[in-house]
């Protein structure tokens, strides 16, 4: 027995669904547009209740627990809020420049390490042992990051050397790309998968989803034909 | 006092203040240092976390402006106002069950999966048109991705096995790729940091497009 | 001939998107069960989850939004059914908004796994909620965790569960990352970078971000999207969401081949002897 409340979700979810599967027909409709606000809609407001309640969780229960220092937090972030009056938009500035500071901070002293220095470390990488399988794998991944790298030498002029280098990188960067967007492909593909998976698992959705997809199709034809699609559009 | 708040060395004294306040403990084993270090992180969440309480005014700016204007479609913006006030009504009512748990699963979730679920097909029609072999580099670039799609669908390996070929592009030329990104993303984030630091890009603090 | 080959080189895009759309969605309502096969990124990733042990604390982070979910609810749910085999104590925290959502549906789905097990909310798992919006809270419960996180998503306080031997980075057994990319670099940097043994599920986009951490030693392991997912199922023994769209998911690599094809066909038949520029 399927649940009352299961289905109206079921129903309601697909139905919009199909409608923000309508802008696929070409052209701009008013079912796209009442999936779009939709979704912007109820997502901003869940948005906003998700950072409230770490504000309370993290904030207000920590300073209730005895953490008296986190009321600076509350301070900084309703001097941040200024920001939208122009007469005292200066407030903001301060507690801007403190969270831009500890966040730069937060990000250079880590990820100098992750992101270059032990990228390089990574890069440097025994050429001449090993079995013929790690010299092949280590002679491509040397090769590969050097001379694609040369590509985006800028503010030397690329000749002699280094433009041969450039150049090499350049088509060595072109293979990379081809299988980037096959990883590309392959996980957009998921995300259609998963999501029309949704409205196939379990059979009885099935029908659902048939219908509104046939509900939907033939509303966008239909106003098409009596050139309603724009009429009912919003502006942009 | 809305001199010193207004005074771009104090902005930027603060921002150096803050950054070592956060960077320096990391190297030096103080424990006092690491202590401030720490709170002071916390409270940058918190401050973090209000700066995105911005995007309710920024939403409702937007709506009643072009709800003022009265185009074609108003009526939609006015639903989307109502729809972020209905959704911090709901969530009143227990986030768990009832009608903010209902919103979650019917509107929000099923539309996010499609909003990316779309993309495969604009990929799709797009690099179909686009992946012409004129050249020696698009050669290499269908040739390359004709390998790994042959590779990802999982029927291929069950009888043509072009796991080492795909395996091999995949922890070579692409990880040497996603490296030379992630090496060149962060010099350059580095020298943005920096230059942020020094006072050189006053706009981050919104000091510029004030005055 | 002629005209044949003209509709390959100037067909309507429209064609492209029905196509891909019927062919996932009647694959969907009508899987055949084709074989797969298992890659060795998944075998390593497996050999991570296997090497677990009761009382390992796990932090597993949904750094996703729903969409990304769609793609690797295999992967989350597989993980976590492994991770409750083995008796873990985890912990579930969240870095958007919309994943909120999420625990509640791998929870429900592996139900009968938690049944068996005798798993307790508090005792053998907590649900954290929305706790990592930015950087700056994922380096704050790297340093401090109970300076940062209160309570769990339900409100309640995190006193009295597993969590009181948590203070730092250094008191989980294992950090799981399933990522479409948002706090993904947040939670190398500040617990990855420090010692803490880190897995991760990336969506397909992600992959090639992901690699370069792989390969420096940060992460033990990449589940590659739903495919790896569906592998893992299959490694595991318990078919679900990934093996079920196997079938779509394998056609619908054939079908891009088969356009980039004939996209080729036409340009070397129609517009390039015709002397036109489609473009």
């Amino acid at each position: 027995m399927i649940d009352t409340v299961e289905l109206s979700i079921m129903v309601v979810g697909c139905f919009l669904s199909m409608c923000m599967f309508s802008t696929l027909y070409g052209k701009s409709s008013p079912l796209y547009s009442l999936a779009e606000e939709s979704y912007i809609g109820f997502a901003t407001g869940l948005s906003i209740v998700m950072n409230l309640m770490y504000i309370y969780n993290t904030g207000f229960v920590g300073i209730m627990g005895g953490d008296w220092v986190l009321i600076f937090g509350f301070i900084l972030g309703v001097m941040a809020l200024f920001r939208v009056y122009t007469k005292y938009s200066y407030v903001s500035r301060l507690p801007i420049a403190i969270s831009l500071g500890a966040q730069l901070g937060l990000a250079l002293r880590t990820q100098i390490y992750s992101g270059f220095i032990d990228q390089i470390k990574a890069t440097i990488l025994p050429l001449l042992s090993g079995d013929a399988k790690a010299i092949v794998y280590n002679w491509t991944i040397f090769l590969c990051v050097i001379l694609m790298l040369s590509f985006f030498f800028y503010t030397i002029e690329q000749k002699g050397s280094i433009g041969v280098s450039a150049k090499i990188g350049e088509y060595l960067m072109y293979a990379s790309f081809g299988a980037i967007f096959a990883q590309t492909f392959m996980g957009r593909l998921s995300l259609l998968v998963g999501t029309i998976q949704n409205f196939t698992v379990p059979p009885w959705k099935k029908p659902i989803l048939i219908a509104c997809m046939a509900i939907v199709l033939a509303a966008l034809i239909a106003l098409d034909k009596l050139n309603l699609l724009e009429k009912l559009t919003p502006e942009e | 006092m809305s001199q010193i708040l207004r005074s771009k060395e104090l902005n930027l004294i603060a921002m150096f203040l803050a950054f070592l306040a956060v960077f320096v403990p990391y190297f030096v084993n103080v424990p006092a240092l690491d202590v401030f270090s720490t709170k002071l992180i916390t409270i940058t969440a918190i401050t973090t976390a209000f700066t995105l309480l911005l995007a309710i005014y920024s939403q409702f700016r937007r709506g009643f402006d072009f709800v003022r204007r009265k185009p074609r479609g108003w009526i939609f913006k006015v639903y989307m106002m109502t729809a972020i006030l209905l959704m911090l009504l709901f969530a009143l009512g227990g986030l768990e069950t009832g009608p903010y748990h209902w919103v979650m699963y019917a509107i929000i979730t099923p539309l996010s999966s499609v909003n990316y679920g779309i993309l495969a097909f604009y990929l799709a029609s797009t690099c179909a048109r686009a992946f012409k072999a004129r050249n020696t580099k698009s050669i290499l670039l269908i040739l390359t991705s004709l390998i790994m799609l042959f590779y990802q669908a999982p029927f291929t390996g069950v009888y043509v096995n072009l796991g080492p070929l795909g395996i091999y592009l995949a922890d070579t030329f692409v990880m040497a790729a996603g490296r030379m990104f992630l090496i060149s993303v962060t010099v350059g984030a580095i020298v943005f940091g920096v230059r942020v630091l020094l006072g050189q890009e006053p706009s981050v603090l919104g000091i510029g497009r004030e005055e | 001939m002629m005209s044949v080959l003209k509709h390959f080189a100037e067909y309507d895009r429209r064609i492209v998107y029905l196509a891909l759309f019927l062919v996932v969605t009647i694959m969907l309502m009508t899987p055949i069960g084709l074989p797969i096969s298992v890659s060795p990124s998944t075998m390593q990733y497996y050999d991570v989850l296997e090497a677990l042990g009761p009382d390992d604390r796990i932090l597993a982070v949904l750094n996703t939004e729903f969409s990304g979910y769609m793609e690797i609810q295999s992967g989350i749910i597989a993980s976590i059914r492994v991770m409750v085999e083995k008796e873990a104590k985890i912990c579930i925290a969240v870095a958007h908004p919309e994943a909120t959502g999420i625990p509640e549906l791998v929870l429900s789905a592996i139900k009968s796994t938690m049944d068996e097990h005798q798993y307790t909310y508090g005792e053998d798992y907590v649900v954290l909620g929305y706790v990592f919006p930015n950087e700056a809270s994922v380096a704050s419960a790297a340093q401090d965790w109970h300076g940062a996180i209160h309570n769990d998503f339900y409100g309640n306080s995190i006193e009295g569960t597993f969590l009181d031997e948590i203070n730092d980075w250094s008191d989980w057994t294992l950090i799981s990352d399933y990522t479409t990319g948002i706090q993904t670099t947040a939670l190398i940097n500040h617990f990855g970078l420090r010692g803490a043994p880190m897995i991760v599920n990336g969506i397909g986009v992600e992959i090639s971000i992901l690699a370069p951490y792989l390969d420096t030693g940060i992460y033990k392991a990449l589940l590659q999207s739903m495919r790896g997912g569906a592998e893992l199922e299959y490694l595991t023994g318990h078919p679900g969401p990934g093996m079920t769209a196997m079938d779509a998911f394998t056609i619908g690599h054939y079908l891009m081949i088969l356009l980039i094809v004939i996209g080729n066909i036409g340009y070397f038949g129609y517009t390039r002897n015709a002397g036109r520029n489609v473009e």
